[in-house]
């Protein structure tokens, strides 16, 4: 019992945020169930629960999470139910979201479309499908 | 009642004793898997460090297609694809499809393709099925290896760039 438990403990430790540093350049999909915080360059899709898109990232691309942060230069879609911009974000497509917080000082170009969030529920299961 | 108590004096450190035994006993018989598991992980994930500059690859993270880097990387996960930065760690559980190339390379999961590197470390949970293109290997006993070992000596220095060549 208390072997089990102690291993419980440890492998919930273990899996800590992944992390995609400055110089990683990652082509491709990326598939995570939690949290990602990207720092580096990413041309392809990103699934992933919570994603933090660090100020020096690139990503180009889609990406498909419960809840995105993005901080840094990023083009293509994303399907959130919740989306930060924050300043220093640089941000060309469209972001699909429930709800939206943009930070002054935010570049964004492109559209901003609101969904329910049942939208965002078919999308995990069919990602690839959903334009 | 003061028998009692003098009865009782004798026998509480006889009873300790055997109290503390209990506990220590399945301790140890735990914690070999602990340790080897932590054994096996740390080296690999001091955390601390390697969340600064190094990329991690967790184990919840699946990766398809290209990795490459000029630090280090660390993957716990899964990737299908080809890997290629200065280090490249490859944790106890994590799986690789496809070439790692890099200047250094530590395996202690399972790798299915190529290994291209100046150094190879498999540690004794590696299972590598495929080529290793090296100049300085060692093989933890314990490790799987099925395929062959080929040194490359061709160039000393910057070796990576070479081995790219070759490789495409």
């Amino acid at each position: 019992m208390f072997a089990q438990s102690r291993r419980a403990e440890v492998q919930d430790q273990e899996p800590p945020a992944s992390r995609l540093g400055r110089t990683l350049k990652v082509t491709g999909t990326v598939d995570m169930d939690g949290e990602l915080y990207v720092q580096g360059t990413v041309s392809g899709r990103i699934n992933a629960i919570r994603v933090i898109l660090g100020t020096e990232s690139h990503v180009e691309g889609d990406v498909v999470a419960q809840e995105v942060r993005v901080e840094g230069h990023f083009s293509g879609r994303i399907f959130a139910l919740h989306v930060t911009v924050e300043s220093s974000a640089n941000v060309t497509g469209r972001i699909f979201h429930n709800t939206v917080s943009v930070a002054q000082g935010a570049r964004i170009d492109g559209r901003m479309p609101w969904r329910p969030p049942s939208y965002f529920e078919t999308l995990t299961q069919l990602p690839e499908t959903r334009p | 009642m003061s028998s009692m108590f003098t009865r009782n004096d004798p026998q509480k450190p006889e009873t300790k004793p055997a109290e503390a035994k209990v506990p220590e006993t399945p301790a140890p018989t735990t914690d070999p898997v602990r340790r080897a598991q932590q054994a096996a992980a740390q080296p690999l994930t001091p955390p601390s460090q390697a969340a600064k500059g190094v990329s991690v690859i967790s184990r919840a993270l699946k990766i398809t297609g290209q990795l490459e880097s000029s630090e280090d990387i660390e993957i716990l996960g899964e990737v299908e694809g080809d890997v290629r930065a200065a280090t490249v760690r490859v944790g106890s559980g994590a799986k690789v499809r496809g070439t790692v190339t890099g200047d250094e390379v530590e395996l202690a999961g399972s790798v299915e393709g190529k290994i291209e590197a100046r150094k190879v470390v498999l540690t004794s949970t590696a299972h590598m099925s495929g080529d290793i293109i090296h100049q300085d290997v060692a093989i933890q006993s314990g490790a799987y290896v099925c395929g062959q070992l080929k040194p490359e000596y061709s160039k000393t220095g910057t070796n990576v760039q070479p081995l790219k060549v070759k490789a495409e």
